[in-house]
């Protein structure tokens, strides 16, 4: 895909630059807190915060888009009956330094939130959001979105994409919001020199190298396609799995969610949307107590098939983007990674 | 949306959790990476800490037994009622006749305090709470 | 804890007692399962197949009761293989030829027979144990919720003793304290019978020192215990009571008695974030905020004094229960009940408290807490305890027997029964937890964990309604078919005021710790038909 803009922005321009930015709207970046933890924060004042662009965020921006829990509607019922009202609107909202896994998560789950019909609550937030990203010249402990083609660098999807070229950022506007800012305050960049074109490329090939760990993602979701996995293999991750729903929460693509109705008093309730995860036994259960799936020898199994499996079939890519926190949260020591390995070696065997 | 660091309210593993919060209300609970014990890892509950918090069952307001019922009153009533008749019962039956159960819920301090008001206040050590159960 | 949390993960050897590690202390869990991943041996004594059961390398499913015997015989093995620290046991313990004399006269085949476990399985156990220096015991409940609970603990602290597996980095005995912070309840002497920081209510200079900050008598008759004030029945001494955020009337042994003893006192105030069975009972209800909603410390499992920070205002009408404890003393006239801060509080328990000497908010705010014992502003805290000596000089063995417990199966009764926390989703008596949507809907209701064997047996089927019967009472209760319980036991939790299982448990307990007996007790059941 051909950006509609590339630009330098030296580094001592970054800081100005944000200061801009926040002026407009709200400004949501990873910030390293005084307990030495890197999240997604709205910030109020950039000088009293230090913006971290070294460490992965703990978070990706699903709290966000789809946070834990939201206020879907509130109602009121009196002797007229029940009245509903929709929450405030949202504002508009830059976030910055999303790392590209994050984003390619973000656009897989603009398109679960598209069909069959616009989730409006998801898109009066989307609507409003323009994503900065930050290409990775290092991977974290735990990731390898170059085995699912959602990184290090991104083609395509974002507004802004900052790449760390040393003394600069290069800097591509995918989208005329992008484009649009960069034209706005132009006078904060330089024009693109062949040197950091080249630099640019060069730095791609080396991380690329980097990111490289032999997970053949790909190659395992086609094999999913054709093959059963052993039983064996289900119930074993599942001895491992101890119930705490962490991986469907921090994962950047799980959209599953529950909605309840839950009262104030007597005559006023909150209708809330929460974070859901299907390695629960009560997310299959029926009325009457039965269960499809038994979570004792399946837990993991729906989550890793969809992943892999179901969203490779209908997208031709998988769903996971490589993000690596839910290895990162795993209680039990459940890695998906070992999971593809081994799905590959038994291939061989 | 703000991210207030507290230690998760259920088990003796103490776990550093950010509590979200969205105009005074909690809205979720995530792990801390840095923190010790939680290293990035939360449990089922841990996950779910915030939800217990804005429970419709919660009790908002002091309450008075009134003619077999509890009824809501002020605060100033309630504690007054308190006071006079643990004072009552430690008049009629000395202060060895009240007891008190502290909460391993509780911070140190509100601990600390109610031990300090059944010992100094009251004048009996009859204190003791669940440790054993 | 003698250890610290994060350290376990690097020891050899896991030896966990009495402890569902998986569902009631995650954390610690994660770090055995890290340490068994990267090649450390896992050893679970528990009569239930729990989740980490299922991991270990060796399982010791003992006949529930019988610990005692299991761990004087791997001592004796230990002992007879020539894997006992010598060195250690002459430098820093005393009393070891009693011990010694004592297990040389056990017989071997009559423990297996007691315990129900092979003689080979105990003996590869307690090898493991001992060849490593690096052993490290985790136990909880299940070893002190028995009559014999004192011994029990005794007997834990021989076997790591005899090996030299304490005072040290990835060696040593950690209980694990199942409520978030019954640790500094403890430690701020909520109990009957010392001053904050496990000082000696007889000690004069102690009580000088006291008398002279709170301006005061201490009382010097000592105390009554939890349950000897909530099971004194209808005419006890106790005649009015507070009750500060716990739920007898779920959570005791023996419940009926319980709720006979409160609902007969003169008057009963309790402070709760909900309208709890306790409650309910009483004369005065306040509405406490939830931890989300004040600041404070809590002290968990490894010792370690934490803030928690005030995240929303309280809700509704709502006060901390700080602030309702000092109104009562205001009224009450007790002098020393106008701190402005928890911070001002956390000052004058420094001040009375030499284990908590050093704890200072500004402290505590930078360095993640702080681990007692920390004497002073500049000490760093203590990771693990029993460095150089113990607390009460050198390690003394006792000579501890096996004794059956209070009640036995027989023809009535055929069944035996566990309690305990039964799921990842529920906590103790469920007040939190069966307030949060998710966990509910994970967990809906109590189940009674039968064999298959039983089952049979019974002509019960999955989810088939039981009543439960013992001497004292009876619930009724769904059953869940599973592997986890052998054939004769079942278990349930107490999380359920539906299934208030505690009306069947005895209230026997241990003379010395007084804690009761729930873990076991004989019951029947029937199946119950519907009409």
């Amino acid at each position: 895909m051909i950006d509609l803009r590339e630009l330098i922005l030296p580094k001592d321009q970054l800081l100005p630059f944000l200061r801009k930015l926040k002026k407009e709207s709200r400004l949501i970046a990873p910030v390293q807190n005084n307990y030495g933890d890197t999240l997604f924060t709205e910030i109020d004042d950039l000088d009293a915060v230090k913006i971290d662009l070294c460490h992965q965020p703990q978070a990706s921006l699903k709290p966000f888009l789809l946070p834990q829990q939201e206020i879907l509607a509130s109602y009121r019922s009196d002797n007229k009956g029940y009245r509903f009202y929709e929450p405030e609107e949202e504002e508009d909202t830059i976030y910055f330094g999303v790392r590209s896994c994050d984003l390619t998560a973000v656009l897989y789950t603009d398109l679960v939130f598209s069909q069959p019909v616009k989730d409006s609550s998801y898109y009066k937030r989307r609507n409003q959001s323009t994503i900065i990203t930050i290409g990775c010249n290092q991977p974290f402990s735990n990731c390898f979105c170059e085995a699912t083609e959602s990184g290090p660098y991104l083609e395509y999807g974002y507004d802004l994409q900052l790449i760390d070229i040393g003394e600069a950022y290069f800097v591509s506007a995918g989208r005329s919001k992008g484009a649009d800012i960069l034209d706005k305050w132009s006078y904060f960049f330089r024009s693109v020199e062949k040197e950091d074109r080249e630099k640019r490329y060069q730095l791609l090939l080396e991380v690329r190298g980097k990111f490289n760990k032999n997970i053949q993602v790909s190659h395992a979701c086609r094999l999913l396609q054709e093959h059963e996995v052993e039983e064996q293999i289900w119930q074993q991750l599942s001895s491992r799995c101890y119930d705490c729903g962490g991986c469907a929460y921090v994962c950047p693509t799980c959209t599953c969610f529950s909605v309840d109705d839950t009262p104030i008093d007597s005559n006023k309730g909150l209708r809330l949307r929460s974070w859901d995860a299907c390695t629960s036994a009560g997310f299959t259960r029926m009325t009457g107590g039965h269960n499809p799936v038994d979570r004792r020898q399946h837990a993991l199994k729906r989550r890793f098939l969809h992943k892999l499996k179901f969203d490779f079939a209908e997208h031709g890519k998988p769903s996971c983007t490589g993000c690596g926190r839910c290895i990162d949260i795993c209680f039990g020591g459940v890695d998906i990674t070992s999971f593809i390995r081994l799905l590959v070696k038994g291939e061989r065997a | 949306m703000q991210d207030v660091m507290t230690i998760c309210n259920y088990c003796g593993c103490g776990c550093g959790v950010y509590l979200r919060v969205n105009q005074n209300r909690v809205v979720g609970s995530y792990p801390s990476k840095n923190h010790p014990i939680t290293q990035g890892n939360l449990c089922s509950k841990g996950w779910h800490l915030h939800e217990f918090i804005h429970s419709h069952n919660r009790l908002t307001e002091p309450l008075l037994r009134k003619n077999g019922q509890l009824q809501e009153v002020s605060w100033d009533e309630a504690l007054d009622f308190t006071a006079s008749s643990l004072q009552q019962t430690k008049q009629d039956h000395g202060a060895d006749a009240i007891g008190v159960l502290a909460s391993a819920k509780c911070s140190n301090e509100e601990n600390y305090l109610l031990q300090k008001l059944t010992r100094a206040g009251l004048g009996t050590n009859n204190i003791d709470h669940c440790a054993r159960l | 804890m003698t250890n610290s949390i994060g350290e376990l993960q690097d020891a050899d050897v896991f030896l966990v007692t009495g402890s569902n590690t998986t569902e009631t202390h995650p954390q610690i869990a994660r770090n055995i399962l890290q340490g068994v991943d990267q090649g450390a041996q896992l050893i679970v004594i528990d009569p239930r197949k729990t989740d980490l059961a299922k991991q270990a390398h060796i399982h010791l499913a003992l006949r529930p009761g019988t610990d005692i015997a299991l761990i004087n015989a791997m001592m004796r093995i230990i002992i007879d293989e020539n894997l006992a620290d010598e060195l250690f046991i002459s430098m820093r313990t005393e009393n070891y030829e009693a011990l010694r004399d004592f297990l040389f006269r056990l017989d071997l085949d009559e423990i297996a027979a007691i315990t129900g476990i092979e003689l080979k399985t105990i003996r590869d156990a307690a090898c493991i144990y001992a060849r490593s220096s690096k052993s490290v015991i985790c136990y909880c409940l299940g070893v002190t919720q028995h009559c014999c609970g004192t011994d029990n603990v005794q007997t834990v602290a021989n076997l790591a003793m005899l090996t030299g597996n304490v005072e040290k980095e990835h060696g040593g005995v950690d209980p694990l304290r199942g409520q978030n912070n019954v640790q500094g309840a403890c430690d701020m002497a909520a109990l009957p019978a010392v001053l904050p920081g496990y000082q000696a209510i007889t000690n004069l200079d102690t009580c000088t020192r006291f008398r002279e900050v709170w301006k005061r008598e201490i009382p010097q008759n000592p105390g009554l215990s939890l349950t000897e004030m909530t099971h004194a029945g209808a005419d006890g001494n106790i005649r009015a009571m507070f009750i500060m955020g716990e739920n007898p009337v779920l959570s005791d042994p023996h419940l009926k008695q319980v709720e006979k003893t409160l609902t007969n006192l003169d008057f009963l105030a309790v402070s709760d974030i909900f309208l709890t069975e306790t409650a309910s009972l009483a004369h005065v209800v306040f509405p406490a905020a939830s931890f989300a909603e004040k600041n404070g410390t809590i002290t968990n499992s490894e010792r370690r004094v934490q803030l928690c920070q005030q995240a929303i205002n309280p809700i509704g009408n709502c006060r901390p229960d700080g602030e309702i404890i000092m109104e009562l003393g205001r009224r009450l006239g007790c002098p020393g009940m106008d701190f402005q801060s928890q911070a001002e509080v956390m000052e004058e328990i420094s001040l009375l408290t030499p284990i908590y000497g050093g704890m200072h908010y500004d402290r505590l705010q930078e360095n993640w807490g702080l681990q007692w014992p920390c004497w002073n502003r500049d000490h760093p805290g203590t990771k693990f305890l029993h460095k150089y000596y113990f607390s009460r000089g050198k390690g003394q063995f006792t000579v501890t027997r096996h004794q059956e417990p209070a009640e036995r199966t027989e023809k009535h009764y055929p069944f035996t029964l566990l309690t305990g926390r039964g799921s990842y989703h529920h906590y103790h008596t469920a007040t939190m937890t069966r307030n949060s949507t998710r966990l509910v809907r994970e967990y809906p209701e109590a189940l009674l964990e039968i064999s298959k064997e039983d089952c049979t047996k019974l002509h019960l089927a999955d989810g088939d309604l039981v009543e439960l019967n013992s001497r004292r009472g009876k619930v009724r209760v769904k059953t869940q078919i599973t592997d986890r319980v052998q054939p004769g036991t079942v278990f349930t939790s107490f999380h359920f005021w539906e299934v208030p299982i505690n009306q069947l448990t005895v209230d026997a307990m241990d003379p010395r710790s007084k804690c009761p007996e729930f873990k076991v007790c004989a019951v029947d059941l029937k199946k119950v038909c519907h009409d």
